[in-house]
């Protein structure tokens, strides 16, 4: 039996929407510590693990461990339907066939209950262990968002590179080539746009733009975004979910080796 | 090789050397090469009796018949049980007790040397086959036939002579051994071959002997007369269905293309079983084809069915029972007028092959992919098509985001699984 109450519908919907356009399907692994998923890409290059923690919601309860594999799909078709503020019920049995979804307008006194189609999916869990990265940045998400769609304009994939110096998005494309640089700084009016590099030694990756533009969907749920990185391992990229719990959406991608070295 | 649970085969091989058990039973005595024969023979015949070879008047062929000075020819049938079946006699004496039993069995030893008789069942008998041999009549014209009739080599337009009764009787005799010695025998026999062979023939008279010679019309007339015979009777089941009900059998001309079936028509004057048989035909479509059956292509006149009949009863007469050499002058005789009849059939034929044409091209229509062999392509091809329509559904429930990430070149990017070790679940 699950039943788990989010007092903001608007976070489920973004996280959701974060997610719908980089898997079709996916399981939501319910346990008595949260909800968790976790899931790859059609070409298996870059995953998404996300972590709603039981502090993340109003109120939790899962007597057993539940798959519910859902067609993100059909989840964002129902989401939809809910508004910013509703509360927001996630419901199903120990072995289920639907999962029942209740929108709860408090001001309007309006509930809306919907029921979605559970689906068997199998699915490869990877163990990601714990990595001490070489470099880490912590950054406003909006800043990230705008110089990866900056630059994947110009091309393909873009080099980030740790050091000293700062942080360096480096591209170049048909027409020419572009480059960011962010220095670490520290905003005291506005914490949220202070720039943090913590770094052990300098990095310098290759990554596909185009998922990072894809990851970037998640940042509207975070104010800030974590990159972490080190050589020859998959970057993460990492957004805090609802301030003050250990709930988080993270993405994880592959770096390009060879050709563009 | 699969294994399985049999034992290995040593075993059984094993149990079949050793010698096989000394039968205590009696060995079965060894069948007759001449068993006997269970004959049905009419009653109340002279003691005269006997069975003779006679040559067949159809073909010639030596056959039995059995005969009787006072009642004259019996022919044999023989009725066997299906070969399948396996059926046989027991012939057991006709007194059971002991003693007459032993009675009987000494005599036949005395009297035939036929060791046999005493094995077995109280002294019966066993048959292999189930054969019965029944005698019926059969007229003695038919066995005189062939004498009277034009020999094999005579051209058509070849006169026959008038013969004497003598020389008709030479003649009868040359074609048989037997013939001789039961005409001498019996010199009644004369008188009645005399009396069939005037029933047949024109005669003259020279001087105080009278001449014969073979007339067609009269035995067309007399066969006619017998096949009449046979159908007041009405035809055995088997011969109606096959030569009469099945080649009067209208083909109902639908006016819908679709639905072309064949169906007998009420037969005007049919015999008891027909009309019954007509009528369940008439109600079973009553509800679909009510106006069909009313109106039916061609209209049976009410003469035809028993015209049929006896041309069919005539066939038979005449295919089992006269010289080939007789054949053309029947068929080509007038005096049952069967014209009425031959247009008829003509007509059946015609609407036949005019409903099998029409029924071929609705088939045609009809029959579009009906072939059984089609039916596994078919599920492949529906499963395909379910597959295909899955796929496309999925392919349509693709957010953009994932249709575009489609396009993008992975190259030189490895797999996350590379990165981090699958879990086990």
């Amino acid at each position: 039996m699950l039943e788990a109450r989010l007092t903001q519908a608007s976070l489920f919907k973004k996280v959701v929407d974060a997610i719908k356009d980089l898997v079709q399907d996916c399981n939501f692994d319910c346990n008595d510590s949260g909800i968790n998923l976790q899931a790859m890409d059609n070409s298996h290059v870059a995953l998404v693990s996300m972590s709603l923690k039981t502090d993340a919601f109003a109120s939790f309860r899962c007597d057993r461990n539940i798959a519910l594999g859902i067609n993100l799909g059909s989840l964002t078709k129902v989401l939809r339907a809910a508004g910013n503020d509703d509360v927001l019920s996630l419901k199903a049995e120990d072995a289920p066939d639907v999962v029942n979804i209740v929108f709860e307008s408090s001001s309007q006194d309006r509930i809306s209950e919907y029921d979605i189609k559970l689906m068997d999916i199998d699915q490869e869990h990877l163990g990601i262990p714990e990595t001490d990265y070489a470099a880490m940045v912590t950054m406003p998400a909006a800043e990230f968002q705008r110089i990866c769609r900056d630059l994947s304009a110009l091309s393909e994939s873009v080099a980030i590179e740790v050091s000293k110096e700062g942080v360096k998005f480096t591209c170049t494309g048909d027409i020419g080539s572009g480059s960011v640089q962010l220095r670490s700084n520290t905003n005291v009016e506005n914490p949220k746009e202070s720039i943090e590099i913590e770094m052990t030694e300098p990095v310098a990756l290759t990554f596909s733009l185009k998922y990072l533009v894809n990851f970037c969907k998640a940042s509207g749920l975070s104010d800030k975004v974590k990159l972490k990185l080190s050589a020859e391992v998959p970057l993460l990229v990492e957004y805090p979910l609802s301030e003050g719990t250990n709930s988080f959406l993270q993405f994880y991608l592959a770096p390009k080796i060879g050709d563009e070295e | 090789m699969a294994r399985t649970r049999s034992k290995p085969k040593a075993a059984a091989t094993k149990e079949t050397t050793p010698e096989p058990p000394q039968s205590t039973a009696k060995p079965l005595p060894p069948s007759t090469s001449n068993p006997p024969k269970v004959f049905v023979l009419p009653r109340h015949t002279s003691h005269e009796s006997r069975i003779v070879t006679l040559n067949n008047p159809a073909n010639g062929a030596p056959s039995r018949y059995y005969f009787c000075p006072s009642k004259g020819f019996y022919e044999f049938t023989r009725i066997a049980a299906p070969k399948k079946d396996c059926k046989s006699w027991l012939i057991t004496p006709e007194k059971t007790s002991d003693n007459v039993a032993k009675e009987q069995e000494a005599q036949a030893e005395t009297t035939t040397d036929n060791a046999d008789t005493e094995a077995g069942l109280g002294g019966g008998y066993l048959t292999n086959k189930a054969d019965m041999f029944l005698a019926t009549p059969i007229d003695l014209l038919f066995l005189i036939l062939p004498a009277l009739a034009p020999k094999a080599g005579a051209k058509q337009g070849d006169k026959q002579y008038f013969l004497s009764f003598e020389d008709h009787l030479d003649n009868l005799a040359s074609l048989s051994r037997q013939w001789k010695v039961l005409l001498s025998q019996h010199p009644s026999l004369k008188d009645r071959v005399e009396q069939r062979m005037a029933a047949v023939c024109d005669t003259v008279t020279a001087g105080d002997e009278t001449m014969y010679r073979l007339s067609t019309d009269k035995l067309t007339r007399v066969l006619t007369r017998k096949a009449e015979r046979m159908c007041t009777q009405g035809l055995p089941p088997s011969m109606e269905e096959r030569f009469v009900k099945t080649a009067l059998e209208v083909p109902v001309m639908n006016v819908l293309r679709s639905d072309t079936f064949t169906t007998t028509s009420a037969l005007a004057d049919s015999s008891a079983t027909i009309t019954v048989e007509s009528h369940t035909t008439a109600t079973s479509f009553t509800s679909t084809t009510d106006d069909l059956v009313a109106k039916p292509a061609i209209h049976t006149p009410p003469e035809v069915p028993h015209l049929l009949r006896l041309r069919t009863s005539l066939t038979y007469l005449s295919s089992s029972y006269l010289p080939p050499t007789l054949h053309p002058l029947i068929t080509s005789s007038r005096t049952p007028d069967f014209s009425s009849l031959d247009t008829h059939l003509a007509a059946l034929t015609k609407l036949r092959a005019e409903a099998l044409a029409l029924r071929s091209i609705s088939d045609n229509i009809s029959r579009k992919r009906g072939y059984d062999e089609d039916e596994g392509a078919a599920m492949e091809r529906e499963e395909k098509k379910r597959k295909k329509e899955e796929e496309e559904k999925k392919k349509k429930s693709e957010s953009r985001g994932v249709k575009q990430l489609k396009k993008v070149d992975t190259s030189g990017m490895k797999k996350l699984s590379s990165f981090f070790a699958k879990k086990a679940k």
